[in-house]
């Protein structure tokens, strides 16, 4: 505690406006990524200690030093740092995709089938009705007809579905968890962000037809998303097929090769419009169960996930946009009370229906709260589609996102330890 | 597509490193070239904009927190090893000759290169042209142990004079990051047009106390039982802070660093624990902010550079060679000191490179471009001339002495 104050007080002043003249405040992005690593994990420590998981002290630690609150790193500087945010999010897909293992996952897949499906169709349903319904109290939903109505509903349930892999692979690292529960958890996150990016492409083409009832039904979003969608499967699979080449026959120098590989897959996404998380989560997974190198992949990244879980939880926290938040919380709520009641809904009948245990029937919806990037970007191509929703759609999701995120790594830990699988990891290996 | 090309080339480096590595029983330049790193300043310079310009100014700057964390982090380490249980080992007529050995150099160098640059950069303002000649004097004290490190698998016989040169090139840099504090503090602060005494001394205060704090700090958090990935998240984490507030301020990153590392090792008792995790983590650093180098390097070369490139060179192996003997006279020395011994301190190692970068990056303008390309091109004739001339000069001494 000491410690985080001093470094607290220690920025201040170095914030302070009097030693601005004597600034170089174009080079201010080190100190501010140095004072978020050590902050954020200090935070997180603190928030540990009152049994709340240490990423939700990361991303509450961004949020306090981010723009919005003391402003210690300025909109510019998260700017700055989505770069390296972006190679954290790599790192923590390549070792997400590596933990699923089809040994493990084998007996599992009718639960897991069951649980997507039916906490999709859930969702969907559910904000359908809710778009229907609310389009008379809420002016979101209110657009010029009843099919834009539900247009929009469809986009946001589709949006909620997702549940986020990387904070779900940060949580299950933390708490060092292992076992059936564990792999359910994340092995339906992974395979829900598949389906939503597939649906919501299928759904916005859709809404075109609503919004644009002239042009049509424009496959011109459906087609480009499902090149996107496959082009990074396709990807990922290259990706992988050398990093297993890499590990069997040069081995040298695996941490610069697995950060160009991050590097790799953050320019190719970038310049293409590829999906980093669904290359990296694809290479991950071929590599854990298509070669006998696997394992030294994982541990050479889980050697250092601790700085890097830090570094993107903390950047995350700085990049939410607490106005967003302010101008419609009170539709956010409404919706995140919503979608757990839908989460909770879908997985109680999906699991009901292939006999699960009673702890996956009642509590384990609430491992799929969070949410992260992809919801982000989904929200992003919904503002670009359709230019009337701008100022609307997103800071809603945003707002959302941010509410989930804070509560979601908490429900997801706190199912962990009711499983039992909390800290096993180690005793297990 | 070029950024898969890139990445080819990432690999290829890779596979050829582990094919010179695999090679243990000879240590020619290329080996070595290898073994260094130095190899990825080319590559770098290949994916910069001389290049394919992956690495373009834009990912640079987003890049930048990693060049300050590869500044750091080289700071750290230097001033980490500098214990005192470690410095006490060697008599203070070692630590004399390290003083005279440096002193040496950097007198000859300033000298001579003041001389070049004033005429063949005739329309630059003098105080720069004297800085630039300061900063080779500087730069030209510089020495690394990696090299000594390299050969000792490949020298038959390590004696003395072996063990000599590796505390000479340990702590060689200390004299070179204090001067560049100095430089860095006394003369042109941005914003302070001219060189002001007290506040030089000042600027200097405030990078030597603030890190010694910080590095206070640093014991104090790994004080108390923490695992090795949390003691990652802080030594990165502060190594970030402190280098980066030194480029905040314009402060030496570099000394700063130095004295964080200095004084941490200084209070803490987990070196056992440490030097494992800091040797792990410090390869990818150091070739990561290799590249990032050879990227950010505004590759020159007309004849007034070769001129300086070759001048450089010669007459820091002049420094570092002619005066040992006069060396071993003034501090009554017990061992003969023949010139050839000299030809142990040519290599420069990472933190040659390192206070060259710091000085372009702090003072961003064309006469610091060119004074990059001069010592760039220099440190790596001596890298690959260094392997050769170690064995010389060790081997000759050492089977003399056995």
């Amino acid at each position: 505690m000491v410690a985080l104050v001093f470094l607290f007080l220690m920025m201040l002043v170095l914030k302070n406006p009097s030693f601005l003249p004597f600034a170089n405040t174009d080079q201010s992005t080190s100190i501010a990524l140095g004072f978020i690593l050590i902050f954020a994990f200090l935070f997180g420590k603190q928030v540990e200690r009152l049994g709340l998981p240490q990423i939700t002290g990361f991303i509450l630690a961004g949020i306090l030093c981010g723009p919005y609150v003391l402003k210690f790193l300025d909109t510019e500087q998260v700017a700055d740092l989505q770069l390296i945010d972006g190679l954290a999010l790599s790192l923590i897909a390549l070792t997400a995709g590596g933990e699923m293992k089809i040994s493990r996952l084998k007996g599992r897949l009718k639960t897991i089938s069951s649980l997507v499906v039916f906490q999709t169709v859930f969702m969907l349903g559910g904000f359908v009705i809710f778009g229907l319904i609310g389009r008379k109290i809420f002016p979101f939903f209110s657009g010029d007809s009843l099919v834009q109505s539900l247009a929009l509903a469809l986009l946001l349930g589709t949006i909620a579905t997702a549940t986020s892999p990387a904070t779900t692979i940060a949580i299950i690292t933390e708490t060092k968890s292992k076992g059936k529960h564990t792999d359910l958890v994340l092995s339906v996150a992974v395979v829900k962000d598949f389906l939503v990016i597939i649906l919501f492409a299928f759904f916005l083409s859709l809404s075109s037809l609503f919004f644009f009832p002239d042009q049509g039904f424009d496959a011109g979003f459906l087609l480009e998303i499902m090149r996107d969608l496959g082009g990074s499967m396709f990807l990922g699979i290259v990706v992988g097929g050398g990093i297993i080449l890499y590990l069997k026959y040069i081995k040298q120098e695996m941490t610069i090769f697995i950060l160009g590989i991050a590097f790799f897959t953050y320019q190719i996404s970038h310049n293409i419009g590829f999906h980093p998380l669904l290359i990296c989560l694809v290479a991950g997974f071929l590599v854990e169960n298509f070669s006998p190198h696997g394992d030294r992949l994982i541990q050479a990244i889980e050697k250092s996930s601790l700085p890097v879980f830090v570094i993107f939880f903390a950047i995350s926290g700085a990049s939410l946009n607490l106005e967003a938040l302010r101008s419609s919380w009170m539709l956010a709520l409404v919706c995140v009370f919503l979608r757990g009641l839908l989460k909770f809904a879908g997985t109680y009948t999906g699991a009901t229906l292939v006999r699960e245990e009673t702890v996956v029937r009642k509590n384990s919806w609430t491992g799929f709260i969070s949410q992260a990037g992809v919801s982000l970007g989904l929200a992003v191509l919904v503002e670009r589609a359709f230019p009337g929703l701008e100022g609307k759609f997103f800071p809603l999701v945003v707002a959302v996102i941010a509410i989930n995120q804070i509560i979601g790594p908490v429900m997801l830990q706190k199912y962990l330890i009711k499983t039992g699988e909390a800290g096993t990891k180690n005793l297990n290996s | 597509m070029s950024a898969l090309y890139a990445f080819g080339l990432l690999i290829l480096l890779a596979f050829l490193g582990t094919r010179f590595l695999v090679r243990k029983k000879s240590l020619s330049a290329l080996n070595y070239l290898f073994l260094s790193g130095f190899v990825y300043i080319f590559l770098g310079l290949y994916l910069g904009h001389h290049g394919l310009n992956i690495l373009s100014s834009q990912v640079l700057e987003a890049l930048d927190p990693l060049i300050s964390l590869g500044l750091g982090w080289i700071g750290f380490l230097f001033g980490f090893q500098l214990e005192r249980k470690y410095l006490k080992r060697f008599s203070k007529k070692a630590v004399g000759l390290s003083v005279f050995k440096s002193l040496f150099v950097f007198l000859s160098v300033f000298g001579v290169m003041l001389f070049f640059v004033v005429r063949l950069f005739a329309e630059q303002p003098p105080y720069l042209l004297f800085g630039m000649a300061l900063a080779f004097a500087l730069l030209g004290t510089v020495n690394s142990p990696t090299l000594l490190n390299a050969a000792a698998f490949v020298l038959p016989a390590r004696g003395d004079y072996f063990y000599l040169a590796r505390f000479l090139t340990s702590v060689s840099g200390f004299w070179g990051i204090v001067g560049l504090s100095l430089l860095f503090s006394f003369w042109y602060f941005p914003l302070i047009d001219t060189p002001v005494v007290i506040r030089g001394a000042l600027v200097l205060s405030v990078s030597t106390l603030v890190p010694a704090l910080i590095g206070v700090l640093f014991h104090f958090l790994t004080r108390a039982k923490a695992s090795e990935q949390e003691i990652l998240v802080y030594v990165l984490g502060l190594v970030f802070f402190v280098s980066g507030a030194a480029f905040y301020f314009n402060l030496s990153p570099l000394y700063v660093s130095m004295i964080m590392g200095i004084v941490f090792s200084n209070l803490t008792r987990i070196h056992e624990r440490l030097y494992p995790l800091l040797l792990s983590t410090e390869k990818p650093i150091y070739i990561i902010f290799l590249i990032l180098i050879g990227a950010l390097w505004d590759f020159r070369l007309d004849w007034s550079i070769a001129l300086l490139v070759v001048v450089f060179v010669l007459v820091r192996i002049v420094g570092y060679t002619l005066p040992l003997p006069l060396c071993r006279l003034i501090l009554k020395y017990p061992n003969p000191l023949p010139p050839v011994y000299g030809l142990s301190f040519l290599s420069f190692g990472g933190i040659g490179v390192a206070v060259a970068v710091s000085l372009k990056l702090a003072y961003p303008m064309e006469l610091t471009d060119v004074f990059l390309s001069i010592s760039l091109l220099a440190i790596i004739i001596n890298e690959l001339l260094g392997p050769k001339a170690l064995q010389r000069a060790i081997l000759r001494l050492d089977s003399e002495i056995k």
